[in-house]
């Protein structure tokens, strides 16, 4: 046995084992990826943003009272027409007619507004008729002029069923409360295409559009650029390892760690139900960060494998050192990067705790196979010692040894130009954004976003807020505070219309009143709004009230519709709307929910679980590595350049005005978790060699030995840089901080800590 | 003596048992029926939650409830509003409604027989007394509903009725000919409503003392019951008037 220094009894004994029985060592871990890869069979892909709130948050739970009481509030908003035609003719309202009731006819549907299932209030000489405004499906030139006057008469009416230019139509499709988006999404526009002939142009929006098209199209993107990038990986890892097995073995390696991890979480499911282990919207980074986790897990192996048998020209041997060498590190790698990933556990979107659990299993997974598997199988190999990927060293082993030599030299001048670089991330951590908003993940001008913009402008917006009232319905002051929030709502520039209960009682009082416009308020005493209420219920349906008022009219609900904000407009408004409400006096209780602010929410929830994810997971990181190589300066080694590269990433996305969104924050994972193996590897080997290299020649002869698959590892996983070319924003920025990140953490750790160890070299040195 | 009872009593089997579904429900149209009736009417509506609305009303109808006045004691919000509907075979029904808030009578239309009678799971066309020759009938197979054997028949109305439903399934109980439960098909042939009726006999007459109606779509429901109910009373037919309305009736 040939071992570096004392051996450890529980490394020799895996280093014997594996050696002895490789077959063993091999079939074991396959079988256990195959075993577990069964549970993906359950697992379970969630879309619903609403599932990262927690339960006992407000926003949370007035959102849930208002789905309870008035059904589901997130709807798709259908628009068609022609530019330059006027909607008012008797084939577009056949079209109308017909998809209304193909829509009305489908199981996920719960309601359709337009003009086709509004019911129209008309006074006529005392005369009080409730009828629909749309009567049939052929309209008459008179019976279409009846209802655009009609429209013309009711504004608010009008805004939400045709555009103001006339040349579109809306339609709202309210969904029932349990269809996920997604589903809801593909039937809405399958009958939508189909009905509505080429003729016409189509446009959809609405939440329940947005957020049922978003995650799976982002999930399908990043699906097709990730093959791309382990193309491109394949290509780089080949190019430097110049061998076709070797690359085979490091993707085996990836590829099983990612099947455990997500057959794990579809078992989890299985086992327990729990909404924690779904696969959500930010989940969609696992797949990328365990890979780049288990590639260095690989990457380090073999390079050092093939590092030793340009030496030892015995595979064996090689294994032998390598796994002596490597176990080690590549174990306080995995234990510390799950640390961190199981700090997750303690952000308050639920779903992060699942993601934890599950990347930790995958990332033991791919140490289990880098200590097993991988060692078994390049033992098996008859490997061929004159190939040109043993006896000549690949181009980043050539670069890495004028790198060493640079950072020996001149320590001091890297570790202030180090730190120049981090004062200026924590300068462009002060312009660092927030958006969460997914409507604005597309850039202006795709097909996506197009539609998007054409709701925004044409129609009625895409985003909607509700305020939750609490109150008699019935009262007059109540009715009046409320026609006070919809001006106030109306006020923003952004709010296109405004509706409640209180639009109605004012049109039924007008009715009442022999169509006198002044009377189009709220009548002074209950008594009237009540027999409003008994009149309306004489002949119309008491259904038409349940999206503005509950059953016992002690509930009411006031809905705003606007074009996208940024996510600063929606914390401006919905705060200024709290303040508004908290101030009325007729009115219960009153909270604010609908998607903007579950948007807000989410931005305080993704900035938190980043904050505490990030805190805890140094922390955690330095506490190991300080118990693990019993000093507590390398666990101060091994966190401070890893805290520079977090700062330097998300101080350059604040200078380059990229936004964290739930996506983007994920990346401080990635940076954690990578450039902590960067430090463990570097920390290991440094302490490995302090015992037998010259002092002076100890930085250079460190930054030779883990440089090399450092680099190698961080040039594969740029590989993700794919991701830039995206048609999502936030992916593209993820693809362009993935290069990043890797440049970052890796030179990092060879220059900012390589210039650390090298000025402490006299206190850090182990011989 | 005996033999001619026996003798009467299977001559009236086989007339009944060996009926079509049109002879049945004629039958049934031509049972007696009072002249006016009032009764004390309460009607809880359920929503899908559970949730309820309770009314409490004075009811007077004359020629099988062509005629009705209904006055509202409870909830307190309807307390004095009233409400009067004449129907007409030759132009639309005439419905009125007294506004005591506003000291308004408004007239009120229902274009659709489909709209719903006072927020409940009823619509105008299930008030309303199916005329016999507007509707198609198909017996079918005998069945027992609560251990009562019933007649069942398919109701098809003409397409010339306009109705809201695509057909009806009637259940007759056998011995008394009346209607215990009814369903409703909506015009995708699909279930919409559920209704069971009982009775009580008052003057030789069967009147009906429970509606249950659940409207299976939307998952509300409606159970009026009738009480205090007074048949062929010395009620005129001038009261079915505007000014009746303004008159809550001491009950």
């Amino acid at each position: 046995m040939i071992f570096s220094n004392r051996p450890h009894p529980i490394r020799s004994w895996i280093i014997e084992h594996v050696l002895a029985n490789p077959k063993k060592a091999i079939a074991l871990p396959v079988l256990f990826t195959l075993s577990m890869g069964l549970g993906i069979n359950y697992l379970v892909i969630d879309d619903d943003m609403m599932a990262m709130l927690p339960e006992t948050l407000d926003s949370r739970m007035s959102w849930d009272a208002v789905q309870d009481e008035f059904g589901s509030t997130e709807v798709i908003f259908i628009a068609f027409g022609n530019k330059g035609k006027t909607v008012y003719s008797s084939e577009t309202f056949s079209l109308l007619w017909d998809l209304t009731k193909a829509l009305e006819n489908v199981n996920q549907v719960e309601e359709v507004s337009c003009i086709t299932t509004i019911s129209r209030i008309d006074s006529e000489d005392g005369f009080m008729e409730i009828s629909d405004l749309q009567p049939e499906r052929d309209l008459t030139p008179p019976q279409i002029d009846k209802i655009k006057e009609y429209l013309i008469s009711n504004p608010t009416i009008k805004k939400r069923a045709v555009s103001e230019s006339e040349e579109y139509f809306n339609i709202m499709v309210q969904p029932y409360e349990d269809i996920p988006h997604d589903i809801m999404r593909d039937v809405v526009v399958t009958i939508g295409d189909s009905i509505l002939s080429a003729d016409y142009e189509i446009h959809y929006g609405g939440t329940a559009y947005i957020t049922g098209s978003v995650p799976t199209m982002i999930r399908n993107d990043i699906t097709i650029l990730l093959r791309v990038g382990l193309f491109i990986m394949a290509i780089v890892l080949m190019v430097n390892l110049r061998n076709p097995f070797a690359v085979i073995m490091v993707f085996s390696v990836i590829i099983q760690s990612l099947v455990v991890m997500a057959g794990f979480m579809g078992w989890m499911v299985f086992m327990t139900g729990s909404e924690r282990f779904y696969f959500t919207i930010v989940n969609s980074s696992m797949p990328i960060i365990l890979l780049t986790i288990a590639n260095s897990d690989g990457v380090h192996f073999v390079a050092k494998f093939f590092k030793e048998m340009r030496n030892k020209k015995d595979a064996k041997q090689s294994v032998e050192v390598t796994m002596d060498t490597l176990l080690v590190p590549i174990f306080l790698t995995s234990l510390t990067t799950m640390a961190a990933f199981l700090s997750l556990s303690f952000a308050p979107i639920k779903q992060l705790m699942g993601y934890g659990i599950c990347i930790s299993v995958g990332i033991a997974h791919a140490f289990v196979l880098s200590s097993t598997f991988l060692p078994a199988a390049i033992s098996l190999k008859k490997w061929d010692m004159n190939s040109k990927a043993v006896t000549r060293p690949s181009i980043f082993e050539s670069l890495i040894t004028y790198f060493g030599k640079t950072v020996s030299n001149n320590p001091k001048l890297i570790l202030g130009s180090g730190v120049l670089i981090a004062t200026a991330g924590i300068i462009g951590l002060l312009y660092l954004k927030v958006d969460v908003n997914i409507a604005s993940f597309f850039r202006q001008g795709t097909e996506f976003r197009d539609s998007i913009d054409f709701i925004d402008q044409e129609m009625t917006g895409t985003m909607d807020i509700r305020v939750r009232l609490e109150g008699s319905m019935k009262n007059p002051r109540t009715l009046n505070e409320i026609v006070n929030l919809q001006d106030m709502l109306e006020n923003n520039k952004k709010v296109t219309t405004s509706f409640s209960i209180a639009d109605v009682v004012k049109q039924m009082h007008r009715v009442v009143m022999d169509d006198d416009p002044d009377f189009e308020t709220i009548p002074e005493d209950q008594g009237k709004v009540n027999n409003l209420f008994s009149m309306y219920s004489m002949s119309g349906d008491p259904e038409d009230f349940s999206a503005m008022v509950d059953y016992e009219y002690s509930v009411g609900l006031v809905t705003a519709l606007s074009r996208v904000m940024s996510t600063e407009e929606i914390i401006s408004i919905v705060d200024e709307i709290e303040e508004y409400v908290g101030n009325l006096k007729s009115v219960g209780s009153a909270s604010v929910t609908g998607m903007a602010v579950v948007i807000r929410d989410l931005v305080y929830l993704v900035v938190q679980s980043s904050v505490i994810s990030i805190v805890m997971s140094v922390i955690l990181i330095g506490l190991i590595t300080s118990l693990f190589f019993k000093r507590i300066a390398w666990g101060m080694m091994a966190i401070i350049p890893l805290s520079v590269a977090v700062v330097i990433n998300f101080g350059f996305m604040g200078l380059a005005g990229i936004h964290l969104s739930h996506v983007t924050a994920l990346l401080a994972s990635v940076i954690i978790g990578v450039g902590v193996d960067f430090a463990i590897h570097y920390i290991s080997q440094y302490r490995r060699l302090s015992k037998i290299s010259e002092k002076n020649a100890l930085t250079n002869d460190v930054i030779e030995d883990v440089g090399y698959p450092i680099i190698l590892d961080s040039a594969s996983n740029m590989s993700f840089g794919a991701l830039l070319f995206s048609a999502f924003i936030p992916v593209q920025y993820m693809g362009g901080l993935m290069v990043f990140a890797m440049i970052s953490t890796s030179i990092g750790t060879l220059t900012f800590l390589a210039a650390m160890a090298e000025l402490l070299k006299n206190n850090l040195s182990e011989r | 003596m005996k033999i001619r009872n026996i003798f009467i009593v299977l001559v009236g089997i086989s007339i009944v048992f060996g009926q079509s579904g049109y002879e049945i429900t004629k039958t049934l149209d031509e049972k007696s029926k009072p002249k006016n009736m009032i009764s004390k009417t309460t009607m809880v509506l359920t929503n899908s939650k559970g949730k309820t609305r309770n009314s409490v009303m004075i009811s007077k109808t004359m020629d099988n409830s062509r005629r009705q006045l209904i006055w509202f004691l409870e909830p307190k919000d309807d307390k004095g509003v009233s409400f009067l509907k004449i129907e007409h075979d030759d132009r639309d029904d005439e419905m009125r409604i007294w506004l005591p808030a506003f000291k308004r009578v408004r007239r009120i239309s229902a274009s659709k027989k489909g709209d719903s009678f006072m927020g409940s799971d009823l619509s105008y066309e299930d008030m309303t007394s199916r005329s016999l020759d507007e509707n198609e009938y198909k017996r079918l197979d005998d069945e027992t509903v609560n251990g009562r054997e019933c007649f069942v028949i398919e109701v098809t109305p003409n397409a010339s009725l306009k109705s809201s439903y695509s057909k009806h399934k009637i259940w007759i109980v056998k011995d008394d000919l009346y209607i215990i439960k009814e369903e409703s098909y909506d015009k995708r042939k699909k279930l919409k409503k559920e209704k069971s009726f009982s009775y009580i006999k008052i003057d030789n007459y069967d009147i009906m003392s429970k509606i249950s109606v659940k409207d299976i779509q939307k998952d509300h429901k409606t159970d009026i019951s009738f009480e205090q109910v007074k048949v062929d009373t010395d009620m005129s037919e001038k009261i079915f008037q505007e000014k009746s309305l303004k008159r809550l009736p001491s009950h």
